[in-house]
């Protein structure tokens, strides 16, 4: 009897490594994406599906000596297009390239350090789903299911010989696909073409060396890493949600600087804008919705306050109504 | 309460028991509150385009302005049925209507009914390119980018095109 309990003790702490075990490795995985994703030269064809949408892009990546360089650009209906440089953001507007967000000078977001990977083991149960075919390659799927409703399961398959990205999905808590990623085609190293840099519109990119970038004058809204205290604070976070950074940050078409607080959960990101309300009639309550990100904004306390997340509509609501001034 | 709400949005409650639920929603607050956000959701769910709060409170206050119809009663019915019953029912049914729309014919079948669902939430499109600009200022602190890089950004890429 006692060794039957002893050998019970044991094959549950077997079982507890063995899930222990599982976790690391899925968070293991999560590491190599993030690294891959910026390491990898790569460019393919993609599909972004989200609500009944289906959309097929064209994304092409590189490493050069000035930085990272990415072109995404729609392959269906009119021509749209994303440029990213060295934190800098251009977007196709109006028949030119317009700056649409810079954070120079600014280090990008970290890549998943480990705080971030604690906060996701401690939120969501990870499960190692097998190997799957995606785009002619194998790959690893991964899953990442919330503890709570508060949040959307993440399901990912990873390349198991490069560590990038082939596919991901965003799921309700009922398994209804929220909106996925996936690429069709897919070409890893090799040849590819960076002549559209020189080409370019954008002087920042003909200059390719990245060593210039002082020197270029721009309009655009420019994020400084000014953290502040601004005395806003969201009373009832999910479970798990740290803050990230609060700043000051000018805003593309406000006039006002407008103050940004981000959370996150390793996975999901929750930015709250606050700024004053200039009683401008178009600024109508609501809640917009675009595959899992969620926003919701309203006029409270004499200012606009804007909730945005990669969280269920409900947790933005939720999120909004703890929104509160200290002092 | 909120299993009741949805489980009666979706048609699956008993007559009585939808009675008695839309009763304690037309007294209570709180009930009112948790009605309109789920509607909300529904809404939302059902449509992806920029959604106004008080879709709800709307269509009641629009009921509430249409002239009453006098039609001749079954003998013997029960007058003791309030009128706010009858309202809360007929708004149930027109947010019904909306959202059985919605989902079920494009708007070239019934150009009438598009046209009204263009009065309850009119496209904005300052709305749209502002909810764009949150988007953006949003994404480069989202982990996601981190992941899957500017594919995260399409979300932006799609939104341009719509917006403007």
């Amino acid at each position: 009897m006692r060794l039957l309990a002893l050998l019970g003790g044991l094959v549950l702490v077997v079982a507890a490594d063995a899930y222990a075990g599982e976790k690391q490795s899925c968070l293991d995985w999560l590491k190599t994406v993030a690294f891959a994703a910026h390491q990898t030269d790569y460019t393919g064809v993609f599909i972004y599906q989200y609500d009944n949408r289906v959309e097929t892009s064209r994304i092409t990546h590189f490493v050069e000596a000035g930085g990272e360089y990415e072109k995404v650009e729609s392959l269906d209906g009119p021509k749209r297009e994303i440029v990213r440089h060295h934190g800098q953001v251009w977007s196709y507007h109006n028949h030119k390239m317009v700056e649409i967000d810079s954070h120079k000078g600014q280090s990008k977001f970290p890549s998943l350090l480990p705080s971030q990977l604690s906060l996701l083991g401690s939120n969501y149960q990870a499960k190692l789903a097998g190997i799957e075919r995606i785009a002619g390659y194998d790959a690893q799927a991964i899953v990442f299911q919330p503890k709570d409703s508060l949040r959307y399961t993440r399901k990912f398959w990873v390349h198991t010989d490069s560590g990038l990205l082939l596919k991901a999905a965003v799921l309700t808590d009922k398994n209804q696909v929220v909106e996925q990623y996936a690429f069709s085609q897919l070409q890893i190293g090799g040849k590819i073409d960076r002549s559209w840099l020189m080409k370019s519109a954008i002087p920042e990119l003909r200059s390719k060396s990245g060593h210039h970038h002082g020197s270029i004058s721009s309009s655009s809204p420019r994020v400084h890493a000014g953290t502040i205290n601004s005395g806003w604070v969201a009373a009832s976070m999910p479970v798990g949600f740290k803050k990230i950074m609060e700043m000051q940050r000018p805003m593309h078409g406000n006039h006002a600087p407008v103050i940004q607080i981000v959370f996150s959960d390793g996975f999901s990101a929750v930015s709250i804008f606050i700024e004053p309300d200039d009683g401008d009639e178009d600024d109508v309550e609501g809640l917009y919705s675009r595959g899992a990100v969620n926003i919701f904004h309203k006029v409270a306390y004499g200012h606009l306050i804007t909730v945005v997340g990669e969280v269920p509509p409900l947790t933005v609501m939720r999120i909004f109504d703890s929104v509160r001034h200290n002092g | 309460m909120n299993m009741e709400i949805s489980a009666l949005m979706d048609g699956e409650l008993l007559e009585d028991e939808s009675e008695k639920l839309l009763d304690h929603i037309g007294r209570v607050d709180e009930g009112r509150k948790d009605w309109e956000m789920y509607h909300l959701i529904g809404d939302v769910l059902h449509q992806p385009d920029h959604i106004h709060c008080d879709l709800s409170a709307k269509v009641r206050v629009r009921l509430q302005d249409e002239p009453v119809v006098f039609a001749p009663r079954k003998r013997g019915g029960n007058h003791k049925f309030s009128a706010v019953a009858l309202s809360a029912a007929a708004s149930l049914a027109a947010v019904g209507m909306v959202v059985w729309m919605s989902q079920q014919i494009g708007s070239e079948a019934f150009p009438q009914m598009a046209m009204q669902q263009n009065l309850l939430h009119p496209a904005n499109v300052k709305i749209q390119s502002k909810s764009n600009d949150y988007l953006m200022a949003h994404q480069e602190f989202s982990p996601s980018t981190d992941m899957n890089g500017g594919a995260s950004y399409i979300r932006m890429v799609n939104y341009e095109s719509e917006g403007r």
